[in-house]
């Protein structure tokens, strides 16, 4: 393969947004004590090259450590609640059984960097969680309340990935408060 | 120029058009290190080895 390199100017294909990935890995995550202490930022990419580069190196849910968490958000948008630009969120979340997720997480992170929804603007990224016995894939959205927006954004997520059951939409708010118990205020 | 100037415009990628590009970048972007706290998310040998990129799907 050597010396097979592109010659002259090299040609690249930027994205509207650049997104960064962010790893929170399971072995540091048991030692410390606030959550969100362990999400590490992997990298920033802005160009279909650059996304490729990282994807190709990067393990797919399937393989990562139970209890990893890979995130991969709009630049300056940090995975957590406490994000401003996510306080007022929410996420749709699709389920997998264990080892199942790895074409769903692709299809999610090509449908977002390639701008494939009509309400891309309202989305903050996606994030795998992998667990001991499943998997799943959630899409962080800004404007909860935003009905029009959360659905069409769903539904929409549903049809990339050909996801037959029925999804919901927690509000991040929901979540804090009560936890497990909180419960969908939208389903698709 | 050959390039598509409408996507470029609007910077809106199909899936089947950015899996184009799959085969095509396959070494991790120049200087970018995997420090210790991040190593248990990328596949160790793929960056260093050609030899294992047919080892997948």
């Amino acid at each position: 393969l050597s010396g097979k390199e592109e010659s002259g100017e090299n040609l690249t294909h930027p994205l509207e947004n650049s997104w960064t990935f962010w790893f929170d890995n399971p072995s540091a995550k048991q030692k410390q004590k606030a959550w969100g202490a362990s999400i590490r930022p992997i990298y920033t990419f802005s160009t279909v090259e650059e996304f490729w580069s990282l994807y190709n190196n990067i393990h797919h849910p399937s393989k990562l450590a139970g209890g990893a968490d890979f995130y991969c958000f709009k630049d300056k948008i940090e995975p957590k609640w406490e994000d401003p630009v996510c306080a007022n969120g929410g996420k749709w979340t699709v389920n997998f059984n264990k080892g199942k997720s790895d074409t769903s997480w692709l299809y999610t992170l090509l449908a977002m960097i390639g701008e494939q929804f009509d309400d891309g603007d309202e989305i903050c990224g996606a994030v795998v969680n992998v667990r001991s016995r499943a998997e799943k894939i959630s899409i962080w959205t800004k404007n909860a309340s935003n009905e029009a927006a959360q659905i069409s954004i769903g539904k929409q997520w549903k049809e990339y990935l050909d996801y037959k059951e029925t999804i919901g939409f927690i509000f991040h708010e929901h979540a804090k408060a009560y936890d497990k118990a909180a419960k969908n205020s939208y389903t698709v | 120029s050959d390039v598509q100037t409408d996507s470029i415009a609007a910077k809106k990628y199909s899936r089947d058009f950015l899996l184009n590009f799959v085969d095509k970048c396959l070494t991790l972007p120049e200087n970018f290190i995997v420090t210790s706290d991040i190593a248990e998310a990328f596949i160790p040998s793929l960056s260093s080895s050609s030899v294992l990129i047919r080892d997948s799907h």
